[in-house]
């Protein structure tokens, strides 16, 4: 390899943390990353929820590789490669549903729920040798599957830490947006699905981003003032950004790549969740459920993210090719709330983080404008991950002392600071898996 | 004149008429003319599909690419167009509409009709030198409020839901 030890110039007692455009653009870095990112530690697939029966399944995807989750008859969960093992046609071709069984489309061989091999179509006729009989015909099941809260997680290496040892002290800011309701929570029907002509790492690096929204999302900004002065979609109910401008902020980064930023929130009131808040602080404890009312962006590395900002909302993104990205977006809501908070809740989803809201299209489009800036000779390094830099110490802060969690580092400022460093966490960790790849060591000790 | 004095050939072709204009309006960016043609209780929504095979088909619990039941959803919707300081909106990405199989879709009862019709917008984006087709079916409510029929209700159903990059109400 030739420049990974320079793609991150990282000197955090000079003050430096610098990021090479190649991270970006190298498709041999790409394609490190699905040998030793992706396909070395747990990626998140779905959830619980969307498999409540007997039969039901979800089919997703680690990296490049076609995933089957399944409900099997007995109510176990159950996580396989989604390819027959006879030609390596994809088996299920839907993206959710409910079925006994699952045949190949291309010469019917057919698998139970719980991924044994219920038939391989005129096998007595077939002549097969005896070593054909001594192989297992069910399918690939994955390495590892675990589900923290409800998100189910898989992985297709053995050698990951167990999902709580993974998810860390992350953990609290999963807890603060799946225990929002004592039935659980649910990704809302109707999702969101859509593609950009850009690098993985853009979605990554925008989620932990404070910093672009007063300039990328004017004209959401523009809209929500108009709002206010009484024109407008009012019931959509967006927040008033400009009082989040001098709120208190900060960011997180634990350990195996996870992030989050989060702000105080000056308008409780808007939270959907706010009409319960009194039975919420009964089940959680009145910290957890001011939590929930903040703001915060959570990177559950490497391939999630729930943001509880403009909505509360379940995203996760598939790199195609180092420059194009497939991202799937949904609402994810209390099970069994009202009617009324749940339209609340819809409207303030679709205002902010539809492909055809307000503002990710202005998101998808400038990582656009970025891979195409990327291109220039002579850029080396960027200049966006240094925000926040005097202000982040290592180990936890009062905040931090307060929920009992230790994070690796630190930084609080205000909304203004426009917070840059909590990116510093799931960047090392990506520096950390493509080296320990490379060096021929397992992806964790 | 009432409708109930109008034949079936003339409510079609006073509904496809506004189906087209509102189409050409889109295309030719006259963003007061489109908003003028609807109704200011009007509802405008286009449902997510919930699966490969079900459309959402209730906008209060499911989610959808654009749900407004009022005409200043619409506004918010120009007045972001226009504002100048959206990435996605600069510059303008440049459309055509094709409509085709307009058709009533139900009796004209009182002073409403339903339209039906099948759309392609192929949509241009300077930006990224990308050109992209969408495509589906829309339904369209129209009412004669006054002595001038306005859309009431826009349904719209998008068929090829991957969506590239972003898509905006002048797309479909």
């Amino acid at each position: 390899m030739r420049h990974l030890s320079t793609i991150i110039d990282d000197r955090p007692d000079d003050g430096v943390f610098r990021l090479h455009r190649d991270a970006f653009v190298d498709p041999e870095i790409f394609e490190l990353e699905h040998k030793f990112i992706f396909a070395r530690s747990w990626n998140f697939l779905t959830l619980e929820t969307q498999l409540a029966a007997p039969h039901d399944f979800v089919t997703s995807f680690i990296g490049r590789t076609p995933v089957l989750v399944t409900r099997d008859g007995r109510g176990g969960l159950n996580g396989f490669v989604n390819t027959c093992r006879h030609k390596g046609a994809l088996l299920c071709g839907a993206e959710r549903g409910n079925a006994r069984y699952h045949t190949c489309p291309y010469h019917g061989w057919a698998y139970d729920s719980a991924g044994r091999n219920a038939d391989i179509k005129d096998r007595k006729a077939a002549a097969y040798a005896p070593a054909f009989d001594g192989e297992s015909h069910d399918l690939l099941p994955l390495a590892k599957l675990a589900t923290y809260k409800g998100l189910v997680f898989g992985s297709l290496s053995p050698d990951v830490p167990s999902l709580e040892d993974f998810l860390g002290d992350m953990r609290f800011f999963i807890d603060v947006a799946m225990d929002q309701s004592e039935h659980g929570m649910e990704l809302v029907p109707g999702r969101m699905v859509y593609t950009y002509r850009a690098n993985w790492k853009l979605q990554l690096d925008n989620n932990l981003d404070p910093y672009h929204l007063t300039s990328t999302h004017q004209s959401f900004l523009g809209v929500q003032a108009r709002r206010r002065q009484g024109a407008g979609y009012a019931e959509a109910r967006g927040y008033d950004w400009a009082k989040r401008a001098k709120t208190r902020a900060g960011a997180f980064t634990f350990r195996h790549g996870h992030a989050v930023y989060w702000t105080d929130q000056p308008e409780p009131e808007k939270r959907p969740i706010y009409p319960i808040l009194d039975a919420l602080k009964r089940r959680v404890g009145a910290d957890r459920a001011e939590w929930m009312l903040k703001n915060r962006n959570a990177q559950i590395f490497p391939n999630l993210q729930i943001a509880d900002t403009a909505a509360l909302m379940l995203r996760t993104y598939r790199p195609l090719a180092v420059d194009r990205t497939e991202m799937r977006s949904y609402c994810l809501a209390p099970i069994g709330e009202s009617v009324e908070r749940r339209a609340w809740r819809l409207r303030q989803f679709e205002d902010f983080f539809n492909p055809s809201g307000f503002a990710t299209p202005d998101d998808t489009v400038v990582y656009e404008d970025c891979q195409a800036g990327f291109g220039a000779e002579g850029l080396a390094y960027l200049q966006g991950y240094e925000r926040g830099m005097a202000a982040t110490r290592a180990g936890g802060d009062d905040t931090a002392a307060a929920l009992g969690i230790r994070p690796e580092r630190s930084v609080v400022g205000t909304f203004e600071t426009g917070i840059e460093t909590g990116l510093h966490g799931p960047y090392r960790e990506w520096r950390r898996l493509i080296q320990a790849g490379l060096d021929g060591a397992k992806a964790y000790a | 004149m009432t409708p109930r004095n109008l034949d079936p050939a003339a409510l079609l072709a006073t509904g496809a008429d506004i189906v087209r204009r509102e189409a050409l309006a889109l295309d030719e960016k006259r963003w007061d003319d489109w908003l003028a043609l609807y109704a200011e209780d009007c509802e405008y929504w286009m449902p997510a599909w919930t699966s490969d095979d079900r459309l959402g088909a209730d906008p209060r619990t499911e989610v959808s690419y654009f749900y407004y039941d009022s005409r200043r959803g619409l506004e918010d919707r120009v007045a972001r167009i226009r504002s100048g300081r959206s990435p996605a909106s600069t510059p303008a990405p440049r459309t055509v509409h094709i409509l085709d199989n307009v058709r009533l879709r139900a009796p004209a009862e009182g002073d409403a009709l339903r339209l039906g019709a099948a759309w392609v917008c192929h949509v241009y984006f300077p930006r990224s030198r990308q050109s992209h087709a969408f495509f589906g079916l829309v339904e369209h409510d129209l009412a004669l409020r006054g002595d001038a029929w306005l859309i009431t209700r826009k349904k719209i159903v998008l068929q090829n839901e991957y969506v590239p990059t972003m898509l905006d109400i002048y797309c479909v």
